[in-house]
C-alpha cells in the first residue's frame, strides 16, 4: 500500500487574491465607484448572510479554484452538474447580488472595477465580467434539489423553515459577476485570530510545525460533546499503514440558525478538547472557515471536501445527518454521496472518483452512544446492546445547558462546558438568538485598518 | 404512541425528592453520572406542547426536546409537589404562565455561577 501524501489543492493551485502592499492596493482602487456591503436578511430583518465571508473564503483560497462571483453560464453549470466552467466540481452558487435600486444607483457596467466597502473602509474589489438577473427562488430550489428531481436523497420540498434555502431565496435579483481581490487585509478579533489558518498557512503548519503526513478533517458547527470527541478519535484510526497523524477541526463561522451555539464558544469548546488533553494538541488543531452555513447535507459536504482538501487534509469524516437541519434530506445523504454518488446531482460515482473531482478521502462513520452493559462509549456498528443505548442527543444537551445543569464529564468535558458559560456570560444567552445575530452582523469577526481611497 | 420528557436531577433537585417514592423511579444514565426522571406524555398532549412552543420537537429517542427552560422547571415543580410522575395535566394548566416566562427566554437566560 503506497503511503498517502498531502493532496494538491482542488483545481491544482491555491487561489491567493489578497493584495498585501498598500501602494499597489491604492493604485488598484483609485477613482473606483464604491459600494458598502450589506447583509442578506429575512423579511423580518434578521441577518442570515454577509457576503464579506464569501469574499474572504474565496480570496484566501478556501474555495479554490473559485475566484469570484459566478457568471451566468457557471451558475447554470453548478446548478445542473455541480461543476465550474473549468470542469472542477463545486457545490454551491457563489454570487454577488445587489438590489435593482442599488444597481441603478451604482451605474456600473461590464469591465468596470467596483470597490467594496466594509464597516466604512475599503475592503475588496470586484472586476465586473458580467451583470445578469436571477430568480432567487429558482436558484434556492435548484441549489438544494427537490424530491422529484433528486429522489435518491431529497425527502421533503425545501421551504422557508430551511436556513440555507432562505439565504438563496433572499438574494437580490441583480448579480454582478467577476473576480474579487482583497485590497485591505482585515484583522481578526479575539478569539477568532488564534484560529485563523487560511489554506496556504494551514498547509505550512501541517507540514513544518505539526509534521503530519495524514490529516483527517472534522466538520463542526457545534460545541463538542463526548460523542463528537469519540467520533474524532475513532475516525482518526483510518489512515494508511498507521492512523492519521492529525485531526483538523474546521468550524464554520458565520450566521447560524437560532439555537446553535455562539461561534466563540464553538471554537473555544473545541480548543478545550486539546488544551486539557482529551486529544493532545500534538494531534489536534482547531481552525475555522468563514461561511454562512447553508445546512445542505450532501451539497454542504462537497464544500467541506473542497475546503479541507485545500487546507491540506487527506481524509474527511462524515457522520449521519452531516450539516443537516430538519428532515429534508435522507439522514445518510452525505454518506450516499461519498459512498456511491448521487447521479441526479451530477455524481455517477463518489466525488473523489470522478474526473476533476476531489482527492480527499471520505471516512463515513455511524454513531456513538453510551452502553451501560459495555460500560463504555460504544460504536453503533460494534455494540450489540442496541436496546440499552444512551444516545448523545444534541437537543438533550442543549436543554441541560439552558437549565444551568453542569453536565457529567462522560457527556461533556467540564472545560468545554466552561467555554459555553464564558460566552453565555458575555451575551447573556447560551445560544444564537436574534440579538446575537444582530450584534454579529454589526461587529463581524474582523476590523479593517483605515484606508483612503485615492482620486483617479 | 406516547412521548417522554426527561427532567434532569442536579443535587438541589435530588435533595427535594430524596426519601420519597420517586427515588425508586430515577433513571441513571451514562454510568450513573446523570440522574433523571422520565415523564410519559400521551400523544395528544405532546401535540399540544409542540403547538405551544414553536422550537419544541421530538428527538430520535422519542423525547420532547427544545422546550423552554420554564417548561422543564414547571414539570419538576409539579413532580416535587405531587411526589408523582403523573403531572402532565397540572403542567398544561400552567401553560399561559409558562409561555409568559418563555418569551423572556428568547432574550435572556441567567448564566450559572461556576468558576
Amino acid at each position: 500500500m503506497p503511503l498517502i501524501k498531502t493532496p494538491p489543492p482542488h483545481g491544482g493551485k491555491l487561489v491567493d487574491r489578497v493584495v498585501k502592499k498598500r501602494e499597489i492596493a491604492e493604485k488598484m482602487i483609485a477613482g473606483c465607484p464604491t459600494f458598502e456591503l450589506k447583509p442578506t436578511t429575512l423579511p423580518d430583518g434578521t441577518p442570515i448572510r454577509h457576503v464579506y465571508r464569501e469574499i474572504m473564503s474565496i480570496c484566501y483560497g478556501f474555495f479554490s479554484p473559485v475566484e469570484g462571483s459566478m457568471v451566468q453560464n457557471e451558475l447554470e453549470r453548478v446548478l445542473n452538474e455541480r461543476r465550474l466552467l473549468s470542469e472542477w466540481i463545486f457545490p454551491y452558487p457563489i454570487l454577488f447580488d445587489v438590489s435593482e435600486e442599488d444597481y441603478k444607483a451604482l451605474d456600473v457596467k461590464e469591465g468596470d472595477r467596483l470597490l467594496l466597502m466594509l464597516k466604512g473602509q475599503p475592503f475588496a474589489t470586484i472586476d465586473i465580467e458580467e451583470i445578469y438577473r436571477i430568480d432567487p427562488t429558482d436558484v434556492a430550489t435548484r441549489t438544494f434539489g427537490t424530491p422529484e428531481k433528486n429522489p435518491e436523497v431529497v425527502r421533503e420540498p425545501f421551504n422557508e423553515k430551511h436556513p440555507g434555502y432562505m439565504i438563496y431565496k433572499m438574494h437580490n435579483p441583480v448579480i454582478i459577476a467577476g473576480k474579487y481581490t482583497i485590497v485591505n487585509e482585515p484583522k481578526f478579533k479575539e478569539p477568532f485570530d488564534r484560529f485563523w489558518f487560511p489554506p496556504a498557512k494551514c498547509r505550512e503548519v501541517i507540514k513544518n510545525e505539526k509534521k503530519w503526513r495524514t490529516v483527517i478533517a472534522h466538520q463542526t458547527r457545534n460545541v463538542p460533546h463526548v460523542g463528537h470527541e469519540m467520533l474524532m478519535k475513532a475516525a482518526a484510526f483510518t489512515g494508511d499503514i498507521e492512523p492519521c497523524h492529525g485531526i483538523l477541526v474546521n468550524a464554520i463561522i458565520g450566521a447560524k440558525r437560532r439555537g446553535d451555539y455562539p461561534d466563540e464558544a464553538i471554537l473555544e469548546g473545541h480548543e478545550a478538547v486539546n488544551k486539557y488533553g482529551y486529544i493532545k494538541p500534538e494531534r489536534h488543531m482547531v481552525t475555522f472557515t468563514l461561511w454562512d452555513m447553508r445546512y445542505g447535507n450532501p451539497i454542504e459536504s462537497l464544500l467541506h471536501g473542497v475546503i479541507r482538501q485545500n487546507m491540506g487534509c487527506t481524509h474527511h469524516m462524515f457522520g449521519r445527518d452531516h450539516a443537516a437541519v430538519g428532515e429534508y434530506y435522507d439522514m445518510y445523504a452525505t454518506q450516499i454521496l461519498w459512498g456511491e454518488g448521487i447521479p441526479s446531482f451530477g455524481f455517477e460515482a463518489p466525488p473523489n472518483e470522478v474526473d476533476y473531482g476531489l482527492k480527499i478521502m471520505p471516512q463515513n462513520m455511524a454513531e456513538f452512544w453510551y452502553c451501560p452493559i459495555c460500560q463504555e462509549i460504544a460504536y453503533s456498528e460494534s455494540c450489540g446492546h442496541t436496546d440499552a443505548k444512551q444516545k448523545f442527543s444534541g437537543s438533550f444537551l442543549r436543554g441541560m445547558v439552558a437549565e444551568g445543569v453542569f453536565p457529567p464529564r462522560v457527556v461533556m468535558r467540564p472545560e468545554v462546558y466552561k467555554a459555553i458559560v464564558k460566552w453565555w456570560k458575555v451575551y447573556n444567552y447560551p445560544f444564537v438568538n436574534r440579538k446575537y445575530l444582530d450584534m454579529k452582523n454589526k461587529e463581524l469577526e474582523i476590523d479593517l485598518p483605515a484606508m483612503e481611497v485615492p482620486k483617479a | 404512541m406516547p412521548h417522554y420528557i426527561s427532567v434532569i436531577l442536579d443535587d438541589e433537585r435530588y435533595a427535594k425528592i430524596k426519601g420519597t417514592p420517586l427515588e425508586e423511579k430515577i433513571t441513571y444514565l451514562f454510568g450513573g453520572q446523570l440522574k433523571s426522571l422520565v415523564v410519559e406524555v400521551p400523544e395528544e398532549k405532546s401535540e399540544q406542547i409542540l403547538k405551544t412552543f414553536d422550537k419544541a420537537r421530538i428527538d430520535s429517542r422519542g423525547y420532547i426536546e427544545d422546550v423552554p427552560v420554564a417548561f422543564r422547571r414547571a414539570v419538576f415543580e409539579e413532580i416535587a409537589k405531587a411526589k408523582s410522575l403523573d403531572v402532565i395535566d397540572k403542567v398544561l394548566e400552567r401553560l399561559p404562565e409558562i409561555q409568559e416566562a418563555a418569551k423572556k427566554e428568547d432574550e435572556y437566560i441567567p448564566p450559572p455561577e461556576i468558576e
